[in-house]
């Protein structure tokens, strides 16, 4: 008979496989219910529906930017601008939109162009000249912080009224914001699992090389992704928009950190070729939560830092074992 | 003569001042199995590569098709019905096997998004054409590399291509799964499809090839059919001299036992083998693909973990369960997969050399460069390994040169036994020698070793004593003076039981 016996054996093994593959994942949502059960325990304004609103639509601006980074992870890259572009994006649209109904949709359009445009340089700086992708939207990093504080370094322009309406709209009891996050992780996961584009993420992350010897665009991919991703991006510093009303420089810090530290926690790997939309989905919740809980138990913002800190590599540590 | 489907003239290539091809002119008519020989590093590969798109050649032109090509993406060449299976295992391990087979070509829907139901459905037919039993939806990554490279073929059927290229396609292939390929072969070939099969197994350039060319040092020595050649005339042509000897004589006598292993077994396939080996002897592992033959070794090197058994040196208590104390305690393990497992490849030649006794060539913790060089240069001569410098990255080198200097690391560190995982795949005729040689000269020192190896005439050759294997155990022993093909095959295939009472 064929030499093969020995593998046909491992399809035995299905669930024994889905449990082993999946077990990080069931602990970081059996950890959100953990908390949510703490929240509920500790505090009565845990689980009423304005907090959890809020928390929703929180994960949803953290999320919309994780969905981005992950895909950009998974083709072994990384995107350090995210936080500065969210920050140049509120203060684009803020101004271009000055109170106006009518400058509405100027302003998302150029709010867009923006973030198509960044993502383009990422993809030329990343295709053409062979530069990282950790120092090419590191350089970005800076200086779109830079073009931002040079904008204003004080409030700037106006949100018009449907815009800040929009941050406070519901469906039933889900914020829109939210539902959008929602609608997101589901295009994601169908983009990964039903498109030519969404296999090629996959293969450029995982052996460029061979990649390239199987005739798959790669540059094109590559293009593809960062633009998707300072995309998200743009999004995100609308929506900011609408939440804060003004364009507010001191928005945007950070983001970058936390949606590499979703996209970890939910099991996406640095080193590009396996990503895990639930996964990305559970690290946001989990940040967003952990994040809630602990502002609402009154803990300290240093100490809030440590905690993430340990998350992080609790979550890591798990996928280590449990993973290979 | 009827017009040839591919012309290349003319082509020279170098690397940062390596001349790896030098004005080769090569053709193929349509329908015909070409052979392509040579040593390793005369230049195979890359002209291979330079017709797939990935290289770009400095002169010359290539005419595919009544057409000239001048250059070309990958994509485009496999577009215009060249497929190419590359000697380095080009897959994606993160992904599928079906994903794998498609990927850069992936079946679409009439919305543009992927036919799942096609990609897998086709896969199979692909899979089950070659005579395999695979799942299509299971990642590369848990595969075999006998199967990654069975997927691979699948791969270069799938793009119904007009000119296929094999480089190498039999070095992790044996028995069933070889005659398997031979069969596409044949029959692609009577489809009117074009093949250049590159291949050290001689035997196999004979049983498949209508013509053969050989390269040497980057240039075209000889081209003919392969009727007006014979194995004694076709060696001459690659090394440059005559061979008669492939199998060095050894008269040594067998010394005391060094390494005892008792029933052991692991999670992987591995079920209750034992084995006895002696200081200065040859023990060949034979068998099939997935018996259980590089399970063993890793095994006995500590690389599973042990679920049954022990495995011990003579006179010592069994004390190794990690490789870094296998290794310390004088067990070496040359690995099958020197891509991911044997090489640093963006590393040089020198480093992967020296690595595992830097401590030897240091003092104080500096390590002594002048000893070091020594050192390379001392197994780079004993080995012929073909390298611009000692500096040269190892990903550079060529197929058979990267295994050189995998052996050489590990003959540095002096092991009392050495488990040598498919030694010569790869390996040019010449070189092969030389690495008989050297595991005679081995097993002069007193060290034990044991060789895992698909190719038969090798075990048979080289083998003091032939343990078989089959589905995890040991299916039968063998002497050298007993053994031949037949009998290895029988065992391999049946079994002990079942070869013992048919
Ligand atoms: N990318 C590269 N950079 C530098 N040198 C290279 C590169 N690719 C090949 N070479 C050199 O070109 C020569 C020819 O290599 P090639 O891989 O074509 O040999 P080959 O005939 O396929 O050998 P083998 O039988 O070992 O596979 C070698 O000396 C090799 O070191
Ligand atoms: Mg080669």
């Amino acid at each position: 008979m064929s030499a093969l016996g020995g593998s046909m054996r491992r399809g035995a093994g299905g669930r024994a496989l889905f449990l082993r593959r999946n077990g990080p994942l069931i602990m970081v949502y059996a950890f959100i219910l953990l908390l949510v059960v703490i929240g509920a325990t500790q505090s009565e304004r845990f689980l009423s529906e304005r907090n959890l609103a809020n928390v929703a639509r929180q994960s949803a601006f953290l999320g919309i930017v994780a969905l981005g980074q992950m895909l950009v992870i998974l083709t072994a890259g990384i995107d350090l601008s995210v936080g500065s572009l969210v920050k140049v994006s509120i203060l684009v649209s803020a101004i271009v939109m000055n109170g106006e109904s009518a400058n509405v949709v100027p302003a998302i359009l150029a709010t867009l162009a923006l973030g198509v445009l960044v993502g383009l340089v990422h993809g030329f700086l990343i295709n053409e000249l062979r530069i990282a992708p950790f120092i090419v939207t590191l350089a970005s990093l800076v200086i779109l912080k830079g073009i931002g504080l040079t904008i204003s370094s004080s409030p700037v322009g106006k949100a018009s009224r449907e815009v800040m309406m929009f941050y406070v709209q519901k469906v039933g009891p889900l914020p829109v914001i939210a539902l959008m996050f929602f609608v997101l992780v589901i295009l994601t996961m169908l983009l990964l699992r039903y498109t030519v584009f969404g296999k090629h993420l996959v293969a450029v992350g995982g052996n460029v090389e061979v990649a390239h010897l199987s005739g798959v665009p790669v540059k094109r991919t590559r293009y593809g992704v960062y633009v998707i991703c300072s995309l998200t991006a743009a999004v995100t510093g609308l929506l900011w928009l609408s939440r804060m009303g003004v364009g507010d420089p001191a928005i945007g810090d950070g983001i970058e950190l936390q949606t590499i530290t979703a996209v970890i926690i939910g099991g996406t790997s640095l080193f590009g070729g396996r990503a895990s939309v639930l996964g990305t989905l559970g690290g946001v919740l989990l940040l967003g939560i952990t994040a809630n809980l602990l502002v609402m138990l009154g803990v300290s913002q240093f100490i809030q830092g440590l905690i993430q800190g340990v998350i992080i590599v609790a979550a890591v540590a798990l996928y280590k074992q449990e993973g290979d | 003569m009827s017009k040839p489907i591919l012309e290349m003239r003319g082509i020279s290539k170098s690397f940062a001042g390596v001349q790896a091809l030098n004005k080769v002119s090569f053709r193929c008519q349509a329908g015909l199995v070409y052979g392509l020989v040579g040593e390793n590093g005369a230049g195979k590969s890359t002209l291979m590569k330079i017709l797939a798109g990935v290289y770009k050649a400095d002169a010359g032109d290539i005419i595919y098709k009544g057409q000239p090509r001048l250059s070309a993406s990958t994509g485009e060449v496999i577009a215009s019905g060249i497929s190419i299976i590359y000697q380095e295992l080009a897959l994606v391990p993160q992904m599928s096997v079906a994903e794998n087979i498609f990927l850069g070509r992936e079946p679409r829907t009439s919305l543009g998004l992927l036919d799942l139901g096609r990609l897998h459905a086709r896969s199979d037919q692909l899979l089950s054409r070659l005579g395999v039993a695979l799942d299509t939806r299971s990642l590369v990554s848990q595969l075999t590399i006998a199967q990654q490279q069975l997927v691979e073929i699948a791969k270069a059927l799938s793009q119904a291509a007009d000119l296929i290229v094999m480089d190498e396609p039999s070095a992790i292939l044996a028995g069933s799964e070889l005659d398997q390929l031979f069969d596409i072969i044949a029959a692609l070939k009577a489809q009117g499809v074009t093949i250049i099969y590159i291949s050290h197994r001689l035997e196999e350039v004979f049983r498949i090839a209508d013509e053969v060319t050989v390269l040497k040092d980057g240039e075209v020595v000889d081209s003919r059919p392969i009727g007006q050649l014979d194995r004694h005339t076709l060696v001459r042509l690659m090394v440059g001299r005559s061979l008669d000897e492939i199998f060095p004589q050894t008269d040594h006598e067998q010394g005391d036992l060094a390494l005892i292993a008792d029933d052991i077994a692991t999670d992987t396939i591995l079920d209750g083998v034992s084995l006895r080996l002696h200081a200065g002897e040859i023990l060949g592992i034979a068998g099939m693909v997935g018996s259980g033959r590089t399970e063993l070794a890793r095994a006995l090197f500590g690389a599973d973990p042990l679920t049954r058994g022990e495995v011990r040196l003579v006179g010592e208590a069994p004390h190794w369960k990690t490789p870094s104390q296998a290794i310390r305690a004088g067990v070496a393990l040359v690995p099958e997969d020197r891509k991911s497992q044997g090489l640093f490849t963006a590393l040089s030649v020198r480093i992967n050399i020296t690595i595992p006794i830097l401590s030897r060539l240091s003092r104080l913790g500096i390590v002594r460069r002048a000893r070091e060089e020594r050192v390379v240069s001392d197994a780079q001569q004993r080995l012929s390994i073909v390298m611009t410098s000692p500096e040269q990255e190892t990903q550079y080198l060529s197929g058979g040169n990267q295994q050189k200097v995998v052996l050489a690391k590990w003959l540095e560190t002096a092991p009392a036994v050495i488990i040598l995982d498919e030694p010569t795949r790869g390996v040019d005729v010449g070189a092969k020698f030389e690495i008989y040689k050297l595991m005679r000269q081995l097993n002069d020192r007193g060290i034990a070793i044991i060789m895992i190896s698909s190719e038969l005439p090798e075990i048979i050759g080289m083998s003091d004593r032939i343990l078989v294997m089959n589905d995890g155990r040991v299916a039968g022993q063998l002497l050298r003076e007993d053994a031949d093909e037949e009998r290895i095959i029988e065992l391999a295939t049946l079994g002990g039981a079942e070869a013992q009472s048919a």
